[in-house]
């Protein structure tokens, strides 16, 4: 099982979501390998995004498992008001098309929508874009080395946090 | 509509020792339309950064106040600001955010102007049996009544009858100095809740341990643990905002038409990523602006610019779009030539902190959405938002502005827990100057 089928995949991706949309935080951390890359770009203009993380801004950047820690940390603290009141989240992922990238490494390209209802203020919101993840064999088990969001509408309302795309 | 008098919406009795604003300022409707027309189309507003549109014919495109807008360089390099609209039928000319084009080429009827906004062609003129009174009038698209420069920002007025950009810009020009050789690069948000919302919090020290706390746990924990892969932020290097610190820790500082600055004492650091040039800094500017360029420095250039170098280095463009709902773009300034490691290192501090999607910017917003709710009309309309302070600013500057040269007209030195909100005053006592002929 070096590789891995389409299936496979989409229901791996299936199991993110999943713990996202219940904060499952814990199981969802455990899917990334411990030097991860998660990016969301930002949009530079129109048509084209943001492509190096280190001179231009992105939405979001991490390398790192540890720094998603510290944004669920944040997220349990208790003490962030966007916080406080959690939005209903339902993911809803498709267009799964795996390709081999080595030994034990794929690239997984997705379509996702994730359907945020804020209970705060009684307003739904959809996000939507791409996924492109890198997955590694882990002994037997896959793991998320890389994550990028291609969030295609961009204009966020009011704050947008990792269980949110 | 409820028609208001200025005094029942700004009750400002120095000699009483209050200053209170009421609610109604961000709420009402009406109102809100009258600040589009006499304060953000009414007088200078920022539009952008000179490096927006580079190179001959680059342009970008903006708002002033509801009126779109595109500034665009000709293929000399002269920099000019037009309304975005054909003549003919009103059509929004130019729909992309930035670009580079010697013409554009109108899409509802092909009427056509170039980079300089000259009318180029009107389709089949000739055989369109126009009246004398149509060929007199002027084709070109319209600039606007003023637009100027100062030092890579770019200002505009739909209005003639304003002061120069100089003396709009007047004392806090300085400070703009501390953060020009700038290059943006921006995102977008939205917030339910009114834009004077964000022009406070900028200015609000006092907000930010009650509405940080989450992110601040993470900084001392990371601060605790030195791990490498995480962000090491410059404001956990400082102690402005702790509840202990002892002295002077900063103040604020009110400049005339309606600028304000917050600042915090910041130790000349590796936290921040200006330190790699401190030699050539201190060279270049001495080392009493070199101290101020590293210390926290939150300017609002009224009404729409603010720029913040305090957990990175932002620029904020605020949009109203309506009394209860605000745009906001933001944006990192970086200076040109900084290395890849600097960059790198401001570009992660700004994501952690100021993002939409960061760690603490969320927490902000989520509170001018709650603050919009008690805005609702009640019996007690004034706010007490605004008072802390008073008796402690003074006319004029102090030791801390007269090291470089900067002259405010009013200024707060402050300990960490008196958190200036008297410098909300000039924000205030410039939006009556603008609505005082439309208010009774």
């Amino acid at each position: 099982m070096s590789s891995m089928t389409a299936a496979e995949a989409a229901s791996f991706l299936s199991r993110e979501a999943l713990y996202l949309d219940r904060f499952d935080f814990d199981s969802w951390l455990a899917l990334y390998t411990p030097d991860c890359r998660f990016w969301m770009p930002a949009w530079r203009d129109d048509g084209t995004q943001t492509e190096d993380p280190d001179r231009e801004l992105s939405l979001i950047f991490y390398r790192g498992r540890r720094n998603l820690e510290d944004r669920v940390q944040r997220i349990r603290s208790g003490f962030s008001v966007a916080s406080a009141v959690m939005p209903r989240v339902a993911h809803m992922i498709g267009n799964v098309l795996v390709e081999p990238a080595g030994e034990g490494r794929v690239r997984v390209d997705s379509s996702f929508i994730s359907n945020v209802h804020d209970v705060r203020t009684n307003r739904s919101h959809s996000y939507f874009g791409r996924y492109e993840h890198e997955l590694v064999l882990d002994g037997a088990e896959w793991k998320i080395a890389s994550k990028i969001i291609r969030l295609m509408n961009d204009v966020v309302p009011t704050m947008l946090d990792v269980y949110g795309v | 509509m409820k028609s208001f008098a200025l005094r029942d919406l700004i009750d400002d009795r120095p000699q009483d020792g209050v200053f209170r604003v009421n609610r109604a300022l961000f709420r009402d409707q009406a109102l809100f339309e009258l600040e589009m027309k006499h304060i953000f189309e009414g007088g200078w507003v920022f539009v952008g950064m000179a490096t927006q549109a580079e190179n001959p014919h680059d342009y970008f495109t903006s708002f002033i106040g509801r009126v779109p807008i595109i500034v665009q360089r000709d293929g000399e390099g002269t920099l000019r600001c037009f309304v975005n609209a054909c003549p003919h039928k009103g059509v929004r000319l130019v729909q992309k955010l930035c670009g580079s084009a010697r013409r554009h080429v109108c899409p509802y009827h092909s009427w056509t102007f170039d980079s300089t906004g000259a009318n180029k062609n009107i389709k089949w003129q000739k055989a369109g049996r126009y009246a004398p009174g149509f060929d007199e009038d002027n084709h070109d698209l319209a600039p606007v009544a003023r637009f100027g420069e100062y030092r890579g920002f770019l200002f505009a007025s739909l209005n003639a009858d304003v002061p120069s950009l100089e003396a709009y810009l007047g004392e806090a020009r300085k400070l703009m100095d501390l953060v020009v050789d700038k290059s943006p690069e921006g995102v977008e948000l939205v917030y339910a809740a009114n834009w004077k919302m964000q022009l406070e919090n900028c200015s609000d020290q006092y907000h930010f341990t009650s509405t940080h706390p989450s992110y601040i746990r993470i900084l001392d924990q990371r601060a605790r643990e030195q791990v490498d892969e995480v962000v090491q932020s410059s404001i956990g290097a400082a102690d402005f905002w702790q509840e202990d610190a002892a002295g002077v820790t900063g103040g604020t500082m009110s400049f005339d038409h309606g600028h304000v600055l917050n600042w915090g004492v910041m130790p000349v650091s590796a936290a921040l990523p200006e330190f790699e040039r401190v030699e050539e800094l201190t060279k270049r500017l001495g080392v009493a602006k070199r101290n101020w360029m590293f210390n926290m420095r939150n300017l609002t250039i009224f009404p729409n610019l603010q720029l913040a170098d305090n957990a990175s280095s932002q620029m904020r463009v605020i949009r109203p779009i309506a009394a209860g709902m605000t745009e906001m773009q933001t944006w990192c300034i970086a200076p040109r030539g900084e290395s890849a490691e600097a960059r790198r290192f401001r570009i992660r501090q700004y994501e952690d902190f100021f993002n939409p999607t960061g760690m603490a910017t969320p927490d902000d917003t989520v509170c001018y959405e709650e603050a919009q709710l008690g805005m609702a009309e009640q019996d007690r309309p004034w706010l007490q938002g605004h008072a802390r302070g008073l008796t402690a600013s003074v006319e004029g500057g102090n030791e801390w502005s007269d090291r470089i040269g900067l002259k405010p007209a009013r200024s707060v030195l402050a300990d960490a827990q008196l958190c200036d909100e008297s410098l909300f005053g000039s924000y205030y006592r410039a939006w009556r100057e603008r609505m005082k002929e439309v208010l009774a």
